[in-house]
């Protein structure tokens, strides 16, 4: 139905992010990331440094103590949200576009990234997993692919996608798969390598609605991430959203239906903090 | 698409393939026919249903047939059956043929060959030692267009993203332009060929390992009791079959027993 090879083409002819994020999402990846060479890089860009201050000084706003400095930011931040704070930095412009075939006005995709995001650093301590600092940019980046794929999905196909839905009540990945051979998740994990992003964060993309196959922690948690926020988002919108997750998932991360329901809304009251917090999702 | 071109067109798939379409798989004629329509410069799907009816020696036939065929797979496609494999099914055979050093693998319905690759790798990977032994692996696909890809051993970025994890991709493969190529060493090692499982089986018993993932849900009942009855003639007593996970020989063919090796089903033939 497309042509996947140009599909590729134009997953891999995305503007590249800016090379500190990727150096920085790189080095944060390595499991032997040192802080000091965090600092030096994020303090070598100016409007990084300032982002970073800003949101470390956000999250300390409990506390009395100013952060001045790179290195006490990344302190209070963990380089696991320092790895997400980069990464949405330079994504932003990307996610904040509309993809109408997907159902998703302006700003909309950016909205779901932020809430996704928000969701896994909520859910860290709910789980009894150690959170991998991976999760909270694939969290952030789920849904990259649907950029890419949006292009693709004429009238036509949108229409046998429904039809498809309807009649062998697929969801729209299993959907997608049937008919184009391809997923938005496994075009997002295609853009996630375009921008050299680290290989974990790439499968927690592409695995994000079938983590069995992922077979990594990583993606176990993008997926509850991804659910949690179209719970979030339902319940602002006044929907309701069942959160069932997979068997798989609850057992592996320890959760039951009494902790999906604690955490709900803790995440949800999170997001909207960040929300009014920057004025910006 | 209206019913009478529906049903002209399932009925030719069922007759050719066996491959049942119900009612209301009208999206996914249309979808696959659409992409033949285009390949084949015929503006549109009337335009190719109005040349199959009229002329049944131009070659449509066929296409139509692998159109219709379904290619999804993946390496170490849910990865339990190639786990239960490496840890058991593979150190028992090999226990068991020592002597000999032969096994015979079979892999109907190959597709682009990722199942049988990911056997090799597997092989190569946790058994090196069998890569000295006569190892037949015949691979079998419908589709002969799928089957020149299988052949090719060729990936895209995205099949290589699917279930390969990437220390085997560098390892196994060979980085050609934007796709990724399977050693020739491996390659070679399995003998594709173009097999229709509703019609005669050039494939030679006894087979110690028969991987048959996801292909028995296309097909009736009937057709499922023919396809498991040649492979009660092939499968080696003390063999194993493999399923999908959504399928089974239970009611079907009797011959077989199931038997659980760590998370995955495998089929047996019953001791007589």
């Amino acid at each position: 139905m497309i042509d996947l090879t140009k599909l590729i083409e134009q997953a891999n002819e995305l503007a590249p992010l800016p090379a500190s994020t990727v150096r920085i999402a790189g080095l944060i990846g390595n499991p032997n990331c040192q802080l000091d060479e965090v600092t030096e890089l994020i303090g070598f860009d100016q409007a990084l440094t300032l982002k970073l201050l800003r949101a470390a000084n956000s999250a300390a706003s409990a506390s009395s103590m100013r952060i001045g400095n790179v290195r006490e930011a990344v302190i209070r931040m963990g380089t696991a949200q320092v790895m997400a704070l980069v990464v949405a930095a330079g994504a932003r412009p990307f996610l904040q576009t509309s993809v109408p075939e997907y159902g998703l006005k302006e700003g909309l995709l950016w909205r779901h990234s932020v809430a996704a995001a928000v969701a896994a650093e909520t859910m860290q301590a709910f789980c009894k997993v150690v959170t991998p600092p991976e999760t909270f940019t694939a969290a952030l980046l789920h849904d990259v692919g649907k950029l890419v794929m949006g292009r693709f999905l004429s009238p036509e196909i949108l229409d046998l996608i429904r039809r498809a839905q309807e009649v062998d009540h697929l969801g729209q990945l299993e959907a997608e798969t049937l008919l184009l051979n391809v997923h938005h998740g496994e075009l997002g994990g295609l853009i996630a390598q375009h921008w050299q992003l680290p290989p974990r964060v790439v499968q927690g993309i592409i695995y994000h609605h079938d983590p069995e196959q992922g077979q990594d922690v990583v993606c176990d948690l993008t997926y509850l991430a991804n659910r949690l926020a179209k719970r979030i988002e339902a319940g602002l919108d006044g929907r309701a959203y069942d959160l069932t997750i997979s068997d798989g998932v609850a057992e592996r991360l320890a959760l039951t239906p009494k902790i999906l329901n604690d955490l709900c809304p803790v995440a949800a009251s999170r997001y909207v903090q960040v929300r009014r917090r920057y004025n910006a999702v | 698409m209206n019913t009478a071109d529906f049903d002209y067109v399932r009925g030719y798939v069922r007759d050719q393939a066996a491959i049942v379409l119900e009612p209301g798989k009208e999206y996914l004629v249309e979808s696959r026919l659409q992409t033949l329509a285009r390949k084949e410069n015929l503006g549109s799907i009337d335009i190719l249903i109005s040349k199959l009816r009229s002329d049944s020696n131009n070659g449509l036939h066929r296409k139509v047939v692998d159109a219709m065929t379904t290619n999804e797979t993946s390496f170490f496609r849910d990865i339990h059956p190639f786990e239960a494999l490496r840890k058991f099914i593979l150190p028992e055979l090999v226990a068991r043929h020592a002597q000999e050093r032969q096994l015979n693998f079979w892999c109907g319905a190959a597709s682009t060959g990722q199942e049988p690759y990911s056997v090799m790798m597997l092989i190569a990977e946790h058994f090196p030692e069998l890569l000295g032994w006569n190892i037949k692996f015949t691979a079998t696909e419908l589709c002969g267009e799928v089957l020149a890809r299988a052949r090719r051993g060729r990936f895209n970025q995205l099949e290589v993203n699917r279930g390969l994890p990437a220390s085997l991709l560098v390892k196994y493969f060979v980085q050609q332009g934007v796709e990724w190529e399977i050693r020739e060493d491996l390659r070679r090692r399995v003998d594709f060929r173009e097999l229709n499982l509703v019609r005669d089986w050039s494939l030679n018993p006894p087979l110690d390992i028969i991987f048959l993932r996801n292909v028995l849900i296309y097909f009736d009942v009937e057709t499922k009791k023919i396809i498991l009855a040649k492979i009660r003639r092939l499968l080696r007593p003390g063999g194993y079959l493999l399923l999908g996970g959504a399928e089974t020989t239970f009611n079907i063919d009797d011959a077989f027993e199931r038997t659980v090796v760590d998370k995955t089903t495998f089929y047996r033939l019953k001791q007589s």
